[in-house]
């Protein structure tokens, strides 16, 4: 990367405000300065010094079909480095539980760093960890087995295209909440009062690996607490001093005491939350903060109330905090930053929407940290907004003009009405649901007590035609991957057609379910995490860990990638072949078979004058909203046996869409193989032509609510679209239209293609560009090319 | 009983028709002949065939349906026969590209209010409805009273955008039917009027004191043509005139040309006639909707496509910015 700027951009974009404090312009820079800067948050192993040690566990990953490859130089790599963690005495007579907690009692106390950063006022620096599974031999010969076993079923799904299946950290809410009301201390006082109780020793011991981790979080603050001590003795500017001395005092409190003041409460918070990172070894990947506003808010306006903070300190604080969320991306900022999307954390916020009777819960914090956000334009922690009937219009009108001002998408909306319905269908009980929490991107789960695995099990729905078409053969290989469902010049109506559809897509369902549960099952085996669990409800009291099943929601969520190729597909076979007879399934086959070489019209045809998803076109929306439907409720018919968790359907298709173009056959509705999958629950791309509100209504027709985890739909409009508060106006009445009739999730991008054309041309010039791929913001200059095109030919609706 | 007419388009999502979020119709047909219109397509009131060449693959599929014989593939393009074109469509079936294409489609006046239906909810939340525009829309009076009938009937926001060149008569069984009127006010020297549009003024101003007095909301809109209606003269008089004669008017809005419509001429074999001219410059909108102002009128925008500044030469990419 050049540092010189040959030339300005055209638009400033994604900088900060000047009303930054000079700290914070100064923090900022720090995180920003990765090539300079002497502190780093890269990832740290340890290990328990055996020779069978293993600090490093695929199924984390295997989400990421662009790791594959690199899983095994990781391994080794992470392993090599390891720093051998000196164990007490016992140790490996303990249960695996109880070894994980110890051991990350040992690294956390006792090996990581504590880095004060200069000005910092919320601290807590390292935790981006690799630690030892702490597995002993005859474990981590099994578990070696069973891993090797799992990775060898994904890698074939993966590399053949039909999609990934992974059990990855992260995507879930602890329960801050109750933190912030009792403190670790808290938790550990509940299950002192548990272990009084009659308990098997296994369930005793693993109550005990929980305490253990509480105590471990007591211990970091007061690592910090003693580090700013000294930083302060040395310090020779007396604000600082002063402000040193100032951390050092609130980190003898927290985070194992409640919080008593804002500044409090934000501290215990960070500790809290990294030390989840740390523990998983798994850094930020949509480990979100759930309501967020809802339960600091009584420590903001106590503090205002009481006098003890201005609302512009208050809002240093929150500056000071947003930022430390960055340094996540210190975990691969020498390597991969030009893979794909390099900034996939997604540690998420959520903000305002509704309350138990449908009415609105924005508060004073709320709109204070839609002022932090538009002033701090960094990548974490990303902020959901939770839109529903009551939002109110004047906090409504500020989250469009706050749109419609940035380059990129600043937060993801969610609207509550429709989120609500899902989980109700998943079985919360409607008395719950309305306080749901948004993880990863957009994916609706319950708060403290709801591990649904929002990524881990990938699908690629497109996979269905080309099985069905090619009587459940992989077309590429020959490979017969689903049931036999009949040479397809054999049918003699659609619905022929669409029973052989349905028959691939349920059988494709059960695979996938296979391999997703071989990966839950290692990890549940193999990979406790104390620490969570006890930030987990329930998991104390039933005895599992969080990755066990062990606490209230345990779903696994299958995302489905490509349904709007899919509905295209099939909605293409049954205009021109069924119901127009403009094409024989003979010509149709062979032009697949080719790639459309030679059959240019025969292309054209399918693409121009089928129906297409994204244009309220009933044809076409009827043929997606079936589909969609039968999937789901397939899925949702599985479970895996051994952590419980029951499978439910999800529409997060991250970039996907990218690298299953070139493993999934040319497609019915005139897409050759290599060109995208539909992303999300959005059109095939540059196919819907009708504007927003006609793509908003094809997506509303999907029956999202049997779709819990949520749907991702992304709308791309000009900045030139958005200039007047008359616009910005219609903008937010176009999202209160979509509450009524659109889905669950709505991702706005403002940004025209002439910019990011200019981005391409000129790289160097625009290296601070974001842009937003489904609730991922990235480094426009820094992703693929493939990917930039994608980005560029998504239609632009004008609004 | 339903009526039929014909209409060229629906755009939806349209926010540039009237208040809100609205679905423009444009229906075909227009008695007016002004040298600067931009929807070319919509002035004849019959349906037409058009060829876009880059969609075109030449597999002359069109050429072998047609049953007319009206068709032929030259070097130059596809050539229409516009004597022999009946305008079946059958060369639009069967395209596998959709390069060719009718312009004008009949629909059913029920239909259309059902189709227009679909965005009633967006119609809701940002107090918009449909826009009934054109080519003309009391070109087809019987056809267009019927659909705005039947979208009030569904409790739609109506508004009728008029170049007000009609028979009195027209606009009064209109009145009922629409909530609101854009107006256009385009140039109010009577010679240059008729030179420019084709038509006489005083229809035009007759029919606005009509509108006046029919208690509808009212927005009055002028197309900032260079060298056509850009001159302050023209402005002012427009605004003396809403003051005058039209005081209840909500908002007057200045619309800067663009050349974005030389593509379509293309379409006819013909040429735009003001494709040489310029855009005008962000200074001279403000300059004009000011004088506006100060006559007296509350309300006036200016929007469309600009250019930065005076002293630019004419050269084909040059910066453009949008406003409003």
């Amino acid at each position: 990367m050049t540092i010189e700027e040959r030339r300005a951009p055209l638009i400033k974009i994604w900088s900060p405000s000047k009303v930054l404090s000079q700290r914070v312009q100064k923090l900022r820079e720090h995180f920003y300065s990765f090539n300079d800067r002497e502190e780093t948050n890269e990832p740290y192993a340890f290990t328990t010094g055996t020779e069978w040690d293993e600090v490093y566990s695929v199924h984390d990953w295997a989400n990421e079909p662009a790791l594959y490859p690199f899983v095994p130089s990781i391994d080794q790599t992470l392993k090599a480095m390891a720093v051998k963690v000196d164990l007490p005495e016992g140790y490996w007579n303990q249960g695996l539980a109880k070894r994980r907690a110890v051991f990350f009692h040992e690294v956390m106390t006792r090996y990581m760093p504590t880095i004060i950063l200069d000005g910092e006022l919320i601290v807590g620096f390292n935790f981006n960890t690799a630690l030892s599974r702490s597995l002993n031999k005859s474990e981590t010969k099994v578990r070696n087995k069973e891993m090797d076993a799992y990775f060898r079923e994904a890698s074939r799904l993966n590399e053949k295209g039909f999609g990934t299946a992974s059990s990855v950290g992260g995507h879930l809410i602890p329960n801050y909440a109750k933190v912030m009301k009792i403190g670790m201390k808290g938790l550990v006082d509940e299950y002192r009062e548990l272990l009084r109780s009659d308990l098997t020793s296994k369930h005793r011991e693993f109550v005990e690996s929980l305490i253990i981790s509480c105590e471990t979080a007591r211990d970091v603050g007061l690592r910090y607490s003693k580090k700013a001590n000294e930083l302060a003795a040395k310090e020779q500017d007396s604000k600082r001093k002063e402000e040193l001395q100032k951390i050092a005092k609130i980190l003898e409190r927290v985070p194992w005491e409640a919080p008593n003041t804002f500044w409090e409460a934000l501290q215990s918070l960070w500790i809290v939350h990294m030390l989840v990172m740390a523990a998983e070894s798994y850094p930020g990947a949509g480990l979100s903060h759930g309501r967020w506003d809802q339960y600091m808010h009584p420590f903001y306006k106590k503090d205002i109330d009481e006098g003890r903070l201005t609302r512009e300190e208050a809002k240093e604080l929150l500056h000071c905090y947003w930022i430390k969320h960055n340094y996540v991306y210190d975990y691969q900022a020498r390597l991969g930053i030009n893979q794909g999307i390099n900034s996939s954390f997604g540690q998420l916020i959520t903000l305002s929407g509704c309350g138990p009777n449908g009415e609105d819960m924005t508060n004073d914090l709320t709109r204070l940290t839609l002022e932090v956000i538009e002033e701090m334009n960094m990548f974490e922690p990303k902020p959901n907004i939770r839109l529903h009937r009551n939002t109110p219009q004047d906090f409504l009108i500020r989250v469009a003009e706050i749109v419609s001002k940035a380059q990129g998408s600043p937060f993801l909306m969610n609207f509550d009405e429709h989120s609500i319905e899902g989980m109700v269908w998943q079985g919360v009980p409607r008395e719950d649901a309305w306080d749901y929490g948004i993880v990863g991107c957009l994916e609706n789960t319950m708060q403290g007590n709801d591990r649904s695995d929002t990524v881990d099990v990938n699908i690629n729905l497109v996979k269905a035609v080309e099985l069905a078409l090619n009587d459940g053969k992989d077309a590429a290989s020959g490979e017969q991957f689903g049931p036999k469902t009949g040479d397809p010049t054999s049918f003699t109506t659609f619905d022929e057609f669409m029973v052989a559809i349905k028959a691939q897509l349920k059988a494709h369902v059960e695979l996938m379910v296979k391999v997703g549960n071989m990966a839950d099952t290692v990890r549940a085996k193999y990979q406790p995490v104390p620490y969570l669990s006890a930030l987990m409800d329930d998991c104390a009291s039933n005895g599992k860990d969080v990755n066990e099943g062990g606490t209230t929601w345990n779903f696994n969520t299958m995302e489905g990638m490509g349904i709007a190729t899919l509905a295209d597909s099939v909605a293409a076979v049954k205009k021109m072949v069924f119901d127009e007879k403009r094409l024989t399934m003979q010509e149709l086959l062979a032009a697949i078979e080719l790639n459309y070489e030679g059959y240019e019209e025969t292309r054209q045809l399918l693409r121009s004058k089928a129906p297409k998803f994204g244009n309220d076109d009933d044809y076409v929306d009827e043929i997606a909203r079936d589909l969609s439907v039968f999937w789901a409720e397939e899925v949702f018919k599985h479970n895996n046996p051994v952590t419980g968790r029951r499978y439910r359907a999800g529409y997060l298709s991250w970039n996907y869409y990218v690298p299953l173009a070139p493993l999934t056959s040319a497609t019915p509705d005139g897409r050759r193989r290599g060109e995208f999958l539909s992303g999300g629950v959005g059109a095939v791309q540059g196919m819907d032509s009708m504007g927003p509100t006609a793509s908003i209504r094809s997506v509303g027709k999907l029956d999202l609510k049997t779709v819990p985890n949520g749907a991702s739909h992304t709308i791309t409009i000009s900045p030139s679209m958005v200039q007047t508060p008359e616009h910005i106006e219609k903008l937010a009445a176009l999202l209160r239209a979509y509450n009524e009739v659109g889905g669950t999730a709505l991702q706005i991008n403002v940004i025209d293609a002439e910019t990011l054309r200019d981005a391409q041309r000129n790289p160097d010039a625009y290296s601070n560009l974001m842009v937003r791929v489904t609730g991922y913001n990235a480094f426009f200059t820094q992703v693929g090319r493939e990917l930039q095109e994608e980005i560029i030919t998504r239609t632009e609706h004008s609004l | 009983m339903a009526t039929s007419g014909i209409i060229t388009n629906i755009q939806r999502c349209s926010t540039e028709d009237g208040p809100g979020i609205r679905t423009t119709v444009f229906l075909k047909g227009c008695p007016m002949s002004c040298k600067w219109c931009h929807n070319i397509e919509t002035i004849d009131p019959n349906a037409i065939l058009v060829w876009y060449a880059v969609k075109c693959i030449g597999d002359q599929g069109c050429v072998r349906a047609c049953p007319e014989g009206a068709l032929e593939l030259t070097p130059e393009g596809l050539m229409i026969d516009r004597d022999k074109c009946v305008v079946c469509g059958t060369c639009e079936d069967t395209c596998p590209t959709g390069a060719v294409k009718v312009m004008g489609k009949v629909w059913s006046s029920d239909d259309l209010v059902q189709e227009l239906l679909r965005d009633k909810v967006f119609f809701e939340t940002s107090n918009g409805g449909v826009t009934l525009s054109g080519g003309e829309a009391t070109y087809q009076p019987a056809f267009a009273i019927d659909v705005a009938k039947g979208l009030q009937n569904e409790g739609v926001h109506v508004a009728l955008d008029t170049c007000g060149y009609c028979s009195e008569k027209v606009l009064r069984d209109f009145l009922p039917h629409v909530d609101m009127i854009l107006y256009d006010l385009k140039v109010m020297d009577p010679e240059r009027h008729k030179e420019y549009t084709g038509v006489p003024l005083d229809t035009i101003l007759v029919n606005a004191r009509v509108i006046a007095e029919s208690n509808k909301r009212v927005w009055i809109r002028t197309p900032i043509i260079p060298e056509h209606t850009d001159d302050e003269e023209n402005i002012r008089a427009i605004a003396r005139f809403i003051l005058e004669t039209m005081p209840m008017v909500e908002r007057y809005d200045l619309l800067a040309f663009n050349r974005m419509c030389i593509d379509k001429y293309a379409l006819f074999d013909l040429e735009y006639p003001l494709k040489d001219y310029d855009l005008v410059t962000e200074e001279h909108m403000e300059y004009l909707a000011q004088i506006a102002r100060d006559e007296g009128l509350k309300n006036v925008v200016w929007s469309g496509m600009t250019k930065n500044s005076e002293t630019k030469d004419k050269t084909d990419d040059q910066e453009v910015k949008t406003c409003g």
